[in-house]
């Protein structure tokens, strides 16, 4: 494996609430490569969009990270100053929203919103900025002369387009795309990945891709990571975790996922949903869901555990 | 904003809340209970208002609290006397105007279509007429009282809120559950009654909050003007009287600084109500106090990126 | 564009609204408004008065539609009728004495008052809990809950009687004739201080609370979030992200406000003295001068639609999305 872009340790996001703190991010820890694309699934509510945000600590109040650091190329993003993320962000990590048309502003062209990153990180001069500007979007497949379009007149595809040429702007290391496609129908989000993919085999860049679209994730991710109410419960190559899952989540999840090479097969939701964060159940989080729990996993919450290679599972009963 | 529904809780439940936890709207609270209290004992225990019972445009002294007027009447029975009638008219005329503006907000945003076309239009139209003008030349051809005052309040008072209520029916129509109701077959009547209207009791609340405090300036500057009955003891005859007998031209600040900071303080208590209610309704604004203290109590500036706050 | 004559075609909708009330007001009214004036001005009015007064009310024999259609030609030719209080000075004349008075104070205060208001808005949402949001926002609210005529009597009596400071009444000193000359302009301004300051304090709070509202909404956004995320100075994120999108809504709050704020100002007026719109309401409340009541309404409503259209206008020119249809 390549060496390390980014080390997660140990790291806690709590939301500091009237009724006290609600632990968002459960001592995750985490590792991405140089030139790696991993993917993060699970649930609604589950942690991942908070830990993805809280890297680049934009997390909004009532947000605070409690505990862990996070090593991007030997500097911990947890200690910068002000004006040290600044500079870093975009630069270093750039992000996609999940929907274009609220991460876009509606009063500035396109352009403006990929040229005023530039300009603010770079000495680069307006002109410049604009042809850099037009580059990138044709890159990512839209015509150069929408440059001066306003977002409302793009269509969801395109405006999700634009949003990923502003996240190339600055040839960042780290891109993280946070269910950029959810609002897409099927066609055109498989078209966006593999742009993704292509992208980043040309500008090599490391991709943190989160999804609750285990099925989809395990087609272009390298690694893949599972969370569940707020912990990592699962990581490993994707090849391995979609042919022998080790947590019973991540089981139940593939189960309810149709593929389309596959055989038919009968598709199964996991009963129940996911616990409050606020009063987690106590032991494994997942066990009131999972068939096999047994009595330890009512009392004990389970460690990550190594099982062979690069895959980590943290459940009682896996082998 | 105002008006959010994150709880679907009564009005009245929200409003106890509120004044628990929000220091505002405990404020608020307060101001209003004692001018009430005025309003409905306070003419019990002052004179007759309209008695001359001295020499015209004295200051005040131990004897008239806050002086006389230019007819030698005692200023602070005054005061205390206009109150009842002002408040009265005033949140009278809040709750019909939110009355009205509910009825034709809602079945502007829950018909749509033609029915939203037209009543929008009404709405808008009285909106963008200006009201003092309007109010001026419909009272004028009425005879002087409050019914007259009541009315053209009403007049220039209810297109506000059927905008506001129409548009948050709007938003509670979309929602699923209503969808769901509309499918199954059940009335207009028992959806609008029973679905829609309970999301909207905070505010209703704050919609009358906010009216009664229009209500209250509108009824003084169109009573300023001379269009309300002079012959009787309000605010805004009081002030009527005051401009009327030169009061500033002969340094007679007493007959019309009480009556001015009274209905500030009742104006202000109002407002105050209403926005400690907001903090409550408004969970955004509400968020971040939490999130504050525990910062400061951890000896932490808050910051515009998210803090790092190492707990030990 | 087809925002724009959307919005013409409301206005339109809205004079015409304001003309019919006109017209239809007096002949709904207990009554017969002509008979009763003059049995109020018994003596007082000859023949001819009457005559005049029947006409400007259009109650002629003929019918009720031609009555209307008179109505509509003549005030489309600017004859408002005659004036009673005035008599026999055509409503007109006598409005437009004092319209350029309202229009400059009116004007001069909202814009100064929105101005100021909505920048201190942006400043109490970004620096929350800092001076601006903890002290000037209550401040301005308690100010805002006096009656503007109120406050007026105040500064007066503070600045103009007890001080001495400012001129007590007028639009401009008796001894100065009117006209481009230096000292005419800054005597205007002196006059116009007071009656300016005044509804510029009692309006500041409300575009101040309200900006400050949008914006602490507009700063918890996605794109704002990703504005910073981008690595933008705080300078831009504030203004150019933040701001410029909350102030579309300030924008047509604005517009809805004029004609309340014009309501207001027309008060002032009156304590001051200032030779506008609101001197001459009084005069025509007191004389029960219908005509000119009813004038007056006009003016100051097709001014508040004329107002509302340049806001319009304004927000064309902010917001692109009114400026084609969506694709």
């Amino acid at each position: 494996m390549n060496e390390k872009l980014l080390s997660i340790r140990d790291l806690c996001v709590d939301y500091i609430t009237d009724q006290g703190p609600v632990r968002a991010v459960d001592a995750v820890s985490l590792d991405i490569h140089r030139g790696e694309f991993i993917g993060i699934a699970g649930e609604s509510g589950c942690g991942k969009s908070t830990m993805a945000q809280a890297l680049m600590r934009i997390l909004p109040p009532p947000a605070i990270v409690s505990r862990g650091e996070a090593l991007f190329e030997g500097r911990d993003l947890f200690s910068l100053s002000e004006d040290e993320l600044r500079e870093l962000r975009w630069k270093c990590i750039s992000l996609v929203f999940q929907s274009a048309m609220d991460a876009l502003n509606p009063v500035l062209s396109v352009g403006e919103q990929i040229t005023d990153t530039m300009l603010a990180h770079d000495a680069a001069n307006a002109r410049e900025a604009r042809q850099r500007a037009v580059d990138l979007l044709e890159m990512v497949g839209i015509p150069g002369d929408r440059v001066d379009s306003f977002a409302h007149q793009l269509s969801g595809g395109m405006r999700q387009r634009v949003c990923i040429a502003l996240a190339m702007a600055l040839e960042p290391s780290l891109v993280i795309l946070d269910e950029p496609t959810t609002a897409l129908d099927v066609i055109v989000e498989h078209s966006i990945l593999t742009e993704i993919r292509r992208l980043q085999r040309r500008l090599d860049f490391s991709t943190l891709f989160i999804t609750h679209n285990l099925a989809r994730m395990l087609q272009f991710s390298d690694r893949v990571a599972i969370f569940y109410a707020a912990k990592l419960v699962e990581i490993g190559p994707s090849a391995e975790l979609r042919k022998a899952p080790k947590h019973p989540y991540t089981q139940g999840l593939l189960r309810s996922f149709p593929s389309v090479r596959g055989s038919t097969e009968e598709l199964t939701s996991i009963p129940g949903s996911p616990p409050s964060l606020r009063t987690p159940p106590a032991g494994c989080r997942f066990h009131p869901r999972c068939g096999l729990a047994v009595d330890i996993c009512r009392e004990r919450s389970p460690e990550l555990m190594l099982y062979g290679g690069d895959h980590s599972a943290a459940c009682h009963l896996a082998t | 904003m105002s008006g959010s529904t994150a709880k679907s809780e009564s009005g009245f439940s929200v409003w106890l809340t509120a004044i628990r936890r929000d220091r505002k709207a405990a404020a608020g609270t307060v101001i209003i209970s004692f001018f009430i209290l005025v309003a409905i004992l306070g003419p019990l225990l002052v004179g007759d208002p309209k008695a001359p019972i001295g020499m015209p445009l004295q200051p005040p002294s131990a004897e008239h609290w806050l002086g006389t007027t230019g007819q030698g009447q005692d200023v602070f029975a005054q005061l205390v006397a206009g109150a009842r009638t002002s408040l009265a008219i005033g949140f009278g005329v809040g709750l019909v105007v939110v009355a009205i503006g509910a009825l034709i907000g809602i079945a502007a945003g829950y018909f749509g279509g033609r029915v939203d076309g037209l009543l929008s239009l009404l709405f808008n139209i009285f909106l963008v007429i200006p009201g003092l003008p309007l109010a001026i030349v419909i009272a004028a051809y009425l005879p002087t009282g409050p019914l007259t005052l009541g009315l053209v309040l009403v007049v220039t008072g209810w297109a506000w809120n059927a905008r506001v209520i129409r548009a948050q029916t709007l938003t509670q129509r979309k929602r699923d559950f209503v969808a769901a109701t509309i499918v199954s077959g059940e009335s207009s009547f028992r959806i609008v009654a029973c679905e829609i209207l309970p999301t909207m009791t905070s505010l209703l609340v704050a919609q009358v909050i906010g009216s009664t405090v229009y209500a209250i300036g509108a009824q003084v500057g169109l009573e300023f003007l001379g269009l309300g009955d002079v012959s009787a003891v309000t605010w805004g005859t009081n002030l009527y009287w005051a401009q009327n007998d030169a009061a500033l031209l002969t340094g007679a600040w007493w007959t019309f600084a009480p009556t001015g900071i009274s209905l500030a303080l009742v104006g202000f208590g109002l407002i105050l109500l209403n926005s400690g209610f907001d903090e409550i309704t408004n969970p955004r604004l509400q968020m971040e106090h939490a999130w504050r203290i525990h910062l400061k109590r951890r000896g932490h500036e808050p910051t515009r990126s998210t803090p790092v706050v190492i707990e030990r | 564009m087809r925002y724009l004559l959307r919005r013409i075609g409301f206005y339109l909708l809205a004079a015409w609204s304001a003309l019919t009330l006109n017209f239809f007001l007096p002949r709904l009214m207990p009554g017969d408004p002509a008979t009763a004036l003059f049995a109020r001005f018994r003596g007082r009015l000859g023949p001819e008065a009457l005559e005049a007064l029947r006409e400007t009310f259009g109650l002629t024999d003929a019918p009720l539609i031609s009555q209307y259609f008179t109505y509509l030609g003549s005030v489309l030719h600017g004859d408002f009728g005659i004036s009673v209080a005035y008599f026999p000075t055509p409503v007109m004349d006598v409005i437009g004495t004092g319209l350029v008075w309202t229009l400059f104070l009116a004007g001069t205060a909202v814009v100064v008052s929105f101005t100021i208001g909505t920048l201190l808005g942006i400043g109490a949402a970004w620096w929350r809990h800092g001076v601006i949001d903890t002290w000037l926002t209550p401040v301005f609210a308690l100010l805002g809950a006096f009656p503007y005529f109120w406050l007026a009597m105040v500064a007066l009596y503070i600045l103009g009687f007890t001080l001495g400071w400012f001129p007590l009444g007028h639009a401009y000193g008796d001894d100065l004739t009117p006209g481009l000359s230096f000292a005419f302009i800054a005597d205007v301004l002196r006059h116009a201080a007071l009656p300016i300051a005044t509804v510029v304090l009692a309006t500041l709070g409300g575009w101040l609370i309200s900006m400050r509202n949008t914006m602490i909404s507009v700063l918890g956004s996605d794109f704002v979030n990703l504005a910073r995320a981008k690595g933008l100075p705080q300078s831009r994120v504030v203004l150019k992200y933040a701001a410029r999108n909350a102030l579309l809504p300030s924008i047509t709050g604005f517009g809805m406000a004029l004609g309340f704020v014009l309501g207001g100002s027309l008060l002032t007026e009156i304590v001051f003295s200032y030779p506008g719109q609101g001197y001459l309401l009084v005069q025509a409340v007191r004389n029960q001068d219908y005509p000119l009541m009813q004038g007056i309404f006009l003016v100051i409503t097709l001014a508040v639609l004329g107002a509302n259209l340049l806001v319009d206008v304004l927000y064309l020119w902010l917001d692109p999305r009114t400026r084609e249809s969506t694709s």
